[in-house]
């Protein structure tokens, strides 16, 4: 255990692919289902390469934590894992995918948690996907027994709690990064509340769906779509469980809804004020949010004239856009620096970890010696009542508590410090520990391990 | 001690104004959670104050010109408070709080001690109606720096002008339903206030002549809600209109109390 650490050979490892590293067409032949994964983490660790193992799959990236005594060895299972799963060799594979080890795998998985290698920096359902990833394996149990065990317990926890202190201490995930946040951003400063809101899509395309998709998840109520291809529009909003109407029809129904999304393909305006007018005499009653994403503008820039009406289009969206990313980047050393008190926490508990073997070794052998020198004497002092015999005992054992207790102390301080190697071996030399360490079956057990370095 | 009380709890009202605006002109869009802890500690010691006040004096701080203002200044910026917590509009203090620091610095300057016909004025009924128009005045306040804020919210909105008003200002609608609950509460507080003065000076057969300053004043307060709540009423652009006139209506409010101030300061007290 004390060479696995010294020669800095870290059982920490991340493999895996994102989008800054595959394209889109890649990254789905990588990615997993939910139902996919038990059985990919199982086989890691039943293969006995991998001690523990979490698999995080997203729409950007395909990446698997590996925690294991031969981390070479862990990460090349783990990397044909994920090329047989894509359908690929290792070595087509390889093109792809990053790896990490050691602190700079602790550390990627908390920039990752951050949102800093997100696609849109410091987006927050990234929290909630590694949180989800990190439950469904914990859930999970091979034949080898559970796949997540001490290391990577501290190891997500301590991530989730870094990515919640940077989304809370920083202006990171303050407003919105993408076009279709970004319209739900507008349309919150106009109506508070998306909650019950109706909303009209006019345009059934992909921009239209990922508009409605972030509409509906702030809290819209209820939707219409209409499309020039009814059909497509009725496909749409049976997804969305909206309701199509006729093209024709949809300037009457803007009276009866707070946000119109429009992105049609139409290469003149599809919403002029005249039609406007026509369809609601007396204008809109109460606020109407436009959001114009068309290209070419599907809505007349008069429109913006009107009463109640609040009119943006797809640079207004850029704009707002564009700030918030220019904000966040302000924000990049705030939450650098709280990745690296988390990395530096999590480093300090995880390099402990190889004092632990030591420190139990120091106490079973002194608690040996100890008991073998308390029942010798015991055997001369027989006339001693149980009370004072129980009270030799309990002298011992305060005595031997308060002579060990600085130097555990200080052999976490080493470990911490980076002194520990020497450290270590020259208290294992000095009270003939080495022979007992290397074996025993409670040493191997994360629990033990876990509650020892926790004491 | 009770001095210290002031002077503290109207510097932490400035230092949280302060720190408001420097967030605003910062424009990262964020509240600094500093500013509410010192807003609430400063809430507290203005509490304290008023304690001790009633505990010295034997009476509430409602008569005469500084009391009335100390305790004016504690209504708001408890309603900046509930306004931050309860109506989701926690950067209301940003135009609620300087408010409160003018109110509280004109207290402090004039002297917070009861006027020396205080005793004049003891009684349930008197210190109710005192109360109740201070309740009035408040809810006048919030409406206007809810107005006030809705009013360059909108144009930001309309004119696609994304600064820091845009980001740090709440929502229109958030706006909109702050500044009616304000005039709502501000009208009912208002009028009972009025009600009972009225039976007051009928129960004591004080006469008031028909150009009193005070009834005069109270009456044009009393429009100005009644004219503040029908514009926000309807449809169309009530959220401007509402807006326009709380704002509007508290500076008309305000310039007469000023006029007539002056005015009674040549022949005459006035409040």
């Amino acid at each position: 255990m004390v060479e696995h650490f010294c020669d800095g050979d870290m059982a920490l490892a991340v493999i895996g692919l994102s989008h800054r590293t595959a394209p889109v067409a890649v990254r789905e032949r990588f990615a997993y289902d939910r139902g996919e994964v038990p059985a990919a983490l199982g086989r890691l660790v039943e293969s006995g390469v991998a001690d523990e193992a979490v698999l995080l799959s997203t729409c950007n990236r395909t990446e698997i934590y590996v925690s294991a005594s031969d981390v070479v060895s862990g990460s090349a299972a783990a990397l044909s894992i994920l090329a047989e799963h894509a359908g690929e060799t290792a070595e087509a594979s390889a093109r792809y995918l990053y790896q990490h080890r050691d602190r700079s795998a602790v550390e990627h998985l908390f920039r990752v948690v951050a949102g800093l290698e997100s696609m849109a920096v410091g987006e927050p359902q990234i929290q909630g996907q590694v949180k989800d990833a990190y439950n469904l394996a914990r859930e999970t149990t091979s034949a080898a027994g559970a796949v997540v065990g001490a290391t990577a317990n501290r190891l997500f926890q301590t991530a989730l709690a870094v990515g919640g202190r940077v989304r809370s201490e920083t202006g990171l995930g303050v407003g919105a990064a993408s076009i279709p946040s970004a319209a739900v951003e507008l349309s919150r400063k106009i109506f508070g509340s998306l909650k019950g809101r109706r909303a009209l899509i006019l345009g059934a395309g992909e921009m239209s769906e990922v508009t409605l998709e972030c509409l509906r998840s702030a809290g819209v109520g209820s939707c219409l779509v209409a499309n020039r291809t009814h059909e497509r529009a009725r496909d749409l909003a049976g997804r969305w469980g909206g309701e199509a109407i006729e093209f024709d029809e949809f300037a009457s129904a803007l009276s009866s809804v707070d946000i119109l999304i429009s992105s049609t393909a139409a290469a003149t305006p599809v919403l002029t004020r005249d039609l406007f007018r026509g369809s609601n005499p007396s204008g809109v009653s109460r606020p109407l949010c436009i959001i114009d994403i068309g290209m070419p503008r599907d809505v007349e820039t008069a429109m913006a004239e009107e009463a109640n009406v609040f009119l943006y289009n797809i640079d207004d969206l850029r704009q707002i856009v564009d700030h918030n990313l220019g904000q966040r980047r302000g924000e990049l050393p705030r939450a650098e620096a709280i990745i690296g008190e988390g990395v530096e926490e999590f480093w300090g508990w995880y390099v402990g970890l190889a004092v632990v073997p030591t420190i139990r070794d120091l106490r079973e052998r002194s608690e040996a010696v100890r008991q073998a020198e308390v029942e010798k004497a015991l055997r001369r002092l027989a006339h001693l009542a149980p009370e004072d015999q129980e009270a030799i005992d309990a002298l011992t054992r305060g005595l031997l508590n308060k002579l060990l207790h600085m130097p555990t102390v200080r052999l976490r301080e080493a470990a911490g410090n980076g002194r520990g190697t020497s450290v270590l071996d020259t208290v294992r030399y000095l009270f003939e520990l080495d022979g007992e360490a290397e074996h025993g079956e409670a040493e191997d057990s994360p629990d033990s391990t876990e509650k020892e370095i926790n004491r | 001690m009770t001095g210290l009380l002031h002077l503290t709890s109207l510097g932490l009202y400035g230092i949280a104004a302060a720190l408001l605006g420097v967030s605003l002109a910062k424009g990262d869009g964020r509240l600094p959670r500093m500013a509410a802890f010192i807003v609430v500690g400063a809430l507290v010691l203005h509490a304290w104050a008023f304690a001790a006040f009633w505990a010295h004096w034997n009476e509430l701080p409602l008569v005469g010109l500084g009391p009335v203002l100390f305790t004016l200044a504690m209504v708001l910026a408890l309603g900046s408070v509930i306004a931050a917590t309860l109506g989701h509009a926690n950067t209301v203090g940003l135009v609620l709080l300087p408010v409160v620091v003018l109110l509280m610095g004109a207290a402090v300057a004039i002297g917070v001690v009861p006027a020396s016909d205080a005793l004049r004025f003891q009684g349930v009924w008197f210190a109710l109606h005192v109360l109740f128009a201070i309740l009035g005045y408040a809810g006048l306040t919030v409406a206007f720096g809810a107005g006030l804020m809705y009013l360059l919210q909108f144009r930001e909105l309309k004119t696609k002008h994304f600064g820091a008003i845009f980001r740090f200002f709440p929502p229109l609608a958030t706006l909109e339903r702050l500044g009616r609950s304000g005039l709502m509460l501000g009208f009912s507080f208002h009028t009972l206030a009025l009600l009972i003065g009225w039976a007051w000076v009928e129960r004591f057969g004080i006469v008031m002549a028909g150009g009193n300053a005070k009834l005069a004043w109270a009456g044009l307060s009393w429009l100005v809600f009644i004219a503040a709540l029908v514009a926000g009423t309807g449809g169309g652009r009530r959220g401007r209109r509402g807006a326009w006139a709380s704002v509007l209506g508290f500076l008309l409010v305000v310039a007469a109390y000023l006029l007539i101030r002056v005015q009674a300061s040549h022949g005459g007290a006035f409040l």
